[in-house]
């Protein structure tokens, strides 16, 4: 039986670590056992229902595919917020400035009107990118 | 045994429908496909855990550890209402393609 969990090591190896890998890597260990005392149970020896439970598992590929596009997506989430809170707060800043500048140096006229709506624009595109990955 | 791309195209229906009728964890499904097709198609268990992974990020089916067995607990799967919903789009749409590809497939060639 260390064979198999060898096996499903050295399967895994290439892919990066995370909980969902740990446990998708001991279901496959269980259900592989399962399979090798069943084999064994008709008549095969230990190391022949080994073999054949091992071959039969067929290409990792697929896995791998399917773990690495679970991965991404997160990540893309948590960066996505972070980058929102950013956009949100420089915006505010550069926003405050402009008022600051206007009233200071000429309160008769309200220019930074302008510069504000060109810099409403950046927190805008972020909170929608945010709410595509939420 | 038959390793074709059209079987491939429809794991996934073909894995809701022996999750939903009821709870089962990997093993007894590759065992369950091997024996109703009479070994004619085996599923590799790569690929079925590859599906599996895909069918919950989607939500159509949901897992739970079961009873501990040989070198572990089982990881049994359950169908999620998103699952059935999906599983009748999938029948429907299987019945209107095989109703097309028979037009050319099963006709005799008028001369």
């Amino acid at each position: 039986m260390k064979t198999i969990q060898a096996h499903v090591d050295a399967l895994f190896r290439e892919i990066p670590d995370s909980a969902r890998k740990e446990s998708l890597k001991q279901e496959i260990v269980q259900n592989l056992q399962e399979k090798v005392s069943d084999l064994m149970a008709q008549g095969k020896t230990e190391e022949d229902a080994i073999n054949r439970a091992i071959v039969e598992f067929g290409d990792i590929g697929d896995i791998r595919e399917e773990l690495r596009a679970q991965q991404q997506m997160p990540l893309m989430k948590t960066n996505a917020g972070q980058q929102l809170c950013f956009s949100i707060a420089g915006s505010l800043l550069i926003i405050a400035l402009m008022i600051f500048i206007n009233l200071y140096a000429a309160p008769d006229f309200l220019w930074c009107i302008f510069p504000i709506f060109a810099v409403l624009w950046w927190p805008l595109a972020m909170y929608f990118r945010w709410r595509k990955y939420r | 045994m038959i390793s074709s791309d059209i079987i491939r195209g429809h794991l996934d229906p073909i894995i809701l429908r022996l999750i939903m009728e009821k709870d089962r964890y990997g093993y007894e499904i590759s065992k369950e496909i091997s024996k109703r097709t009479s070994d004619r198609f085996q599923i590799k268990e790569a690929t079925l855990y590859a599906v599996f992974q895909r069918l919950e990020k989607k939500e159509l089916i949901s897992s739970y550890e079961g009873d501990v067995s040989l070198g572990g607990k089982r990881r049994y799967y359950a169908i999620t209402p998103l699952g059935r919903a999906f599983f009748k789009e999938e029948v429907e749409e299987w019945r209107k393609t095989k109703e097309i590809i028979d037009i050319f497939m099963e006709k005799e060639v008028e001369l």
